[in-house]
């Protein structure tokens, strides 16, 4: 394999990975007035029933979001409201709640 | 509405409600042994069929998890992993395993986060 062809080939599989590191925090901020109504104003939970998206990872977010959209998980209410949003919008919103403090990894 | 009936009333809404909320944190941490191989280490990934950090309990709410819980055990939700490793557990199991990650770590209010 020539060099070209080798940083080609590491160019595209890297490619969707910078694509979806590419949320702006303080957009998703200013499209996640719905999202409060259930995750809470800072992504903190105000209801047992659903959960805390404070601090979780960007890329479980995202893919979340887009199961939701695709149907492969399935919820009526958030099927509902995935159902406007854009790549973008999702990786936006994805970056805002990962951003905040709040969820972890327990050892 | 009979001061009995009313009674009996009460008492069967807040059995209903602690049958749902009987899970016990201590329990739990001898039950996540299976959990902590994936959700227990920083940045762990999923590699099939797509590739992304599988998320982070510590602090997550007791009840979404008992959620998530039955339904990758219904099939609701589909991840080969979750749906083999919930095939085994029981509604205690679920319970108690949800009631340690609730128990083991968030920062839940505002002044806390910005301590």
């Amino acid at each position: 394999m020539t060099t070209t062809r080798l940083a080609a080939c590491l160019l595209v599989a890297f490619a969707p990975a910078a694509f979806a590191a590419s949320g702006d925090a303080s957009v998703g901020k200013k499209k996640s007035t719905p999202c409060a109504a259930c995750h809470g104003a800072e992504g903190v939970s105000p209801s047992p029933e659903f959960p805390n998206l404070a601090g979780q990872y960007a890329d479980y977010l995202e893919t979340a979001m887009r199961h939701y959209k695709n149907g492969k998980r399935k919820n009526p209410i958030m099927a509902e409201q995935v159902k406007g949003l854009s790549e973008k919008d999702i990786v936006d919103l994805a970056a805002y709640f990962a951003g905040q403090r709040g969820l972890r990894t327990w050892y | 509405m009979h001061p009995l009936r009313f009674l009996v009333a009460l008492a069967l809404a807040a059995a209903g409600a602690s049958a749902h909320a009987a899970g016990d944190a201590a329990a739990g941490k001898n039950k996540v042994y299976q959990c902590q191989g994936c959700h227990g280490i920083v940045d762990w990934k999923t590699a099939f069929p797509e590739v992304y950090r599988v998320p982070k309990l510590g602090g997550q709410k007791a009840e979404y998890i008992v959620a998530a819980l039955k339904a990758y055990k219904k099939g609701e939700r589909d991840f080969a992993t979750m749906r083999a490793i919930t095939a085994d557990l029981t509604d205690q199991d679920m319970a108690d395993i949800g009631a340690y990650y609730a128990t083991h770590g968030t920062t839940t209010t505002t002044a806390e986060k910005k301590k």
